[in-house]
């Protein structure tokens, strides 16, 4: 042993340098205390910076500043235009381009936020595979705890916090934390999320097969589609604005890409049903069919964007999941239309 | 070659009935083993407990996710295998606040435990606990030794070290005998009486030793005395053969007879049959013993782990021979030290069974090392010290423990600082054997570790019954060893 080791000894527990409590509880009250509800700002992880200058990024800032200038100064022009004609009109339109101009800033607070808070359940995503990886039991915990705050404003997941909060103080190490964490907290979250995805697949399905125009399809799919990402995210903890739902739709349309827009296991069911069932119905409600599954492999791409957990403890929801439902919900509406 | 060939023969007969039975009714054979003293007693005790009363385990997924409708202990298969006295061990643990008295044999235990599966169904899985002494794990490798060869082995090791000491009185009667001279009885048994007397120096507190054969000489149960336990090695001259009448050829036929009515049954009937093992390890009291005791552990590991038959289980593999394919090592006692020494701990752990765990690893079978405590017998504490916080456990520490020079009377409570393992485990396994001092060295005063007994804990009574027992990491042993049996 190296002569810096510290010796074995021992204390009675009425020596005033003993403090019994374990530490682990301390912390957790004084985080408790902390909390108010929104993610503490050391977790926002930041997006990892790309070398060199980025051309698209400047091209895209200098065009927006540009037109808000011109924007200004229209406005601006505008308000005095409006002076000169009579003060009073002026005053009305001063009033009105600043709360157009609270209006904007409230807007982009807003988005930033939602930006803000997806980056924070990517960065929990990324804590929760290193975790696992690392099992570092430190690490567990501040990801559990961090969780929990997400978690305080939903209902349904009280019993789950209020158990996993009873297991914090457990000596359990930090692979099996994070899945146990995963299991209190993500299980009925899953559920629902599994709902959504069916129901706005058999929507578009429906809706597809019945529609008169491809116009009308596509636009309904792409409304539906963000609906579904947005409902998604709300769901597992996120509160994204319109740019945040666009970012989520581009990484799921881009890993939907990625992923040849067909994975090994839907293979099978497309086959089935693309060319048994669809085929054997009329065309238009094999289409509708198509672009159900279409949707909900959509949504199950963009459940694993929004989780903030990886699935390491519970089921990945699978297209068969979904598609059962999708098949029955077609077949009774074309059961109806033969009426 | 024979007998071998019989053997197999056995050994497939019981694997086909036991696969027959675990088509209709699965059971799993659930193996828990470790050196005496290292806690399998109260392991299995709450184990079952957990089990039938639902304990708290949240990483033990069918039990806490609800699938577990419910344990109950049923009537063991065997009938000729004592059974495991679950009802006194708890009460010892709860009522009187003691550890249970150790077991000195075999026993078995089964649970049936009804659950659901993960699709829905309601399903039963039969788990049977069987509960040997790991010293007669030490045993198997004799099976393909002959007296001449172990009688070599085990006195080339009583010369060397700290085991040259303990075993003087031997070696002063064994010089007094000659191999060739006509066999005598109590020649015979002086020799015995005085190699028992040896291997049991080895296991005192104060050396720690393991490696031990043969076991039933330390545990020898209904057998003590009977003439397959009445022989010791031999100085023997190489390659001659014993003449007839002697007492060389005396002890060989002993020594055969223990291998052939002690071992081959018990490898036969009980560990080829196990599905899962569960090996527990005191490294904690080798750590107090010192360096030799550690050394001396690593080797007993090994070679316990060399007659392990591991392998997944397939088909064939189900049907004629069956194979242990989940293996998992806990140092125990774990609540003797804060838990931010438990990686420490596996990492010793991990490094003394490496070499049995590549293998393994080889062979298909997972292997998991952690540490773990049945029953948590500790709370954790901080002490506030000049150097910064010393991490420490509080608890009842045992009556007759030595503490800072004085001796307990067994309701103090002490809070203990017990000495920081080493971050790097090669550390331990200095070949010098000067890496750390324990109790073999010198006083208790100097050790570099002293991992004090605890008391049971104090559980507090509700109105339904007995509450769950604390523990560490017990839901994740259950979780590795049936977690997959009931998906």
């Amino acid at each position: 042993m190296s002569p810096t080791a510290r010796r074995p000894s021992a204390f009675s527990t009425d020596d005033p340098r003993v403090r019994i409590a374990p530490e682990l509880v301390e912390e957790e009250e004084l985080r408790l205390d902390a909390e108010t509800g929104a993610p503490p700002p050391a977790i926002v992880t930041a997006p990892p910076r790309r070398r060199g200058i980025r051309w698209g990024a400047l091209l895209w800032s200098a065009v927006t500043g540009l037109v808000m200038l011109a924007l200004g100064v229209a406005v601006t022009n505008f308000v005095e235009d409006l002076f000169a004609r009579s003060p009073w009109l002026g005053g009305v339109g001063l009033v009105l381009a600043v709360l157009a101009g609270l209006a904007v800033v409230a807007l982009l607070v807003r988005e930033v936020y939602g930006l803000m808070r997806l980056a924070t359940i990517e960065g929990f995503r990324e804590r929760a595979q290193e975790t696992l990886a690392s099992d570092d039991r430190e690490a567990a915990q501040g990801l559990a705890k961090d969780l929990l705050a997400l978690a305080k404003p939903m209902p349904r997941l009280a019993r789950g916090r209020a158990r996993l909060e009873g297991h914090l103080s457990d000596i359990i190490d930090g692979g099996d934390l994070v899945r146990l964490t995963e299991r209190e907290l993500m299980a009925p979250l899953d559920a629902e999320a599994r709902r959504l995805v069916s129901a706005a697949a058999s929507r578009v399905s429906v809706v597809t097969a019945v529609s008169p125009r491809a116009a009308v399809d596509m636009l309904f799919v792409l409304i539906n589609t963000v609906t579904l990402i947005r409902r998604l995210a709300v769901l597992y903890g996120g509160r994204p604005g319109t740019l945040g739902v666009l970012k989520l739709l581009r990484q799921t349309v881009s890993h939907l890409a990625v992923t040849g827009g067909m994975a090994v296991t839907d293979s099978l069911v497309q086959q089935v049903i693309g060319h048994g069932v669809a085929a054997r119905l009329s065309a238009k409600l094999g289409e509708g069919v198509l672009n159900g599954l279409l949707t909900a492999r959509l949504g199950l791409l963009a459940i694993e964007q929004t989780r903030p957990l990886p699935f390491a403890a519970l089921p990945r929801p699978s297209l068969n999941d979904i598609a059962g439902g999708l098949m029955r919900q077609v077949g009774r509406t074309e059961g109806r239309k033969a009426e | 070659m024979f007998s071998n060939l019989i053997e197999q023969t056995r050994l497939a007969a019981l694997a086909l009935a036991d696969f027959g039975g675990g088509l209709f009714n699965p059971t799993v054979r659930l193996g828990i083993t470790g050196l005496s003293r290292a806690g399998k007693t109260v392991f299995i005790t709450a184990l079952v407990h957990g089990l039938v009363r639902g304990g708290r385990f949240p990483v033990f997924e069918a039990m806490s996710g609800g699938r577990i409708a419910g344990a109950q202990l049923a009537p063991q298969p065997d009938d000729a295998v004592p059974r495991f006295d679950y009802e006194n061990h708890l009460k010892a643990l709860i009522e009187d606040r003691q550890w249970p008295q150790s077991t000195r044999q075999i026993s078995e235990l089964r649970v049936v435990i009804d659950y659901q599966s993960q699709n829905g169904a309601m399903r039963q899985l039969t788990l049977d606990i069987v509960d040997y002494p790991g010293e007669w794990l030490l045993d198997l490798p004799l099976l393909n030794r002959s007296y001449e060869q172990w009688s070599a082995e085990s006195l080339a090791q009583s010369r060397e070290g700290l085991r040259a000491r303990l075993a003087a009185d031997w070696h002063a009667h064994l010089k007094t005998l000659d191999p060739s001279a006509p066999a005598d009885e109590t020649q015979a048994i002086e020799a015995a009486r005085l190699f028992t007397a040896y291997l049991q120096a080895c296991r005192d507190e104060r050396t720690a030793m393991s490696l031990l054969p043969p076991g039933r000489f330390l545990m020898p149960g209904d057998m003590a005395g009977s003439p397959a336990l009445t022989f010791a090695p031999l100085d023997l001259p190489e390659g001659a053969e014993p003449p007839h009448g002697s007492l060389w050829a005396m002890m060989r036929r002993r020594y055969d007879a223990y291998r052939d009515h002690v071992v081959r049954p018990f490898f036969r009937e009980h560990f080829a049959r196990l599905d899962r093992q569960i090996v527990l390890v005191d490294a904690l009291s080798a750590f107090n013993a010192g360096p030799e005791a550690v050394q001396d552990l690593q080797a007993a590991l090994v070679s316990i782990l060399d007659c392990f038959n591991i392998g997944r289980s397939s088909l064939f593999s189900a049907l004629f021979q069956p194979r242990t394919d989940r293996i998992l090592f806990a140092a125990t006692k774990a609540d003797h030290l804060h838990h931010q020494g438990h990686d420490r701990l596996e990492a010793i752990l991990t490094r003394m069974t490496e070499r049995a765990i590549d293998k393994a690893g080889f062979a298909g079978a997972a292997v998991d090392v952690i540490a773990l405590a049945a029953v948590r017998a500790t709370r954790e504490a901080s002490v506030r010290g000049e150097g910064g916080d010393l991490p420490a456990i509080v608890g009842l520490a045992a009556k007759g423990e030595v503490v800072g020079g004085r001796t307990l009377d067994g309701e103090t409570e002490i809070a203990v600082f017990p000495g920081d393992l080493p971050e790097d485990p090669s550390r331990v396994f200095d070949p010098e054997g000067n890496s750390f001092r324990g109790l073999a060295h010198g006083s208790a005063q100097d050790t570099d570790f002293r991992f004090v007994r605890f008391r049971p804990p104090a559980l507090e009574r509700t109105d339904d019954g007995v509450p769950a027992l604390p523990h560490i990491r017990l839901d994740r042993a259950l979780q590795f060893l049936i977690g997959d049996r009931l998906r």
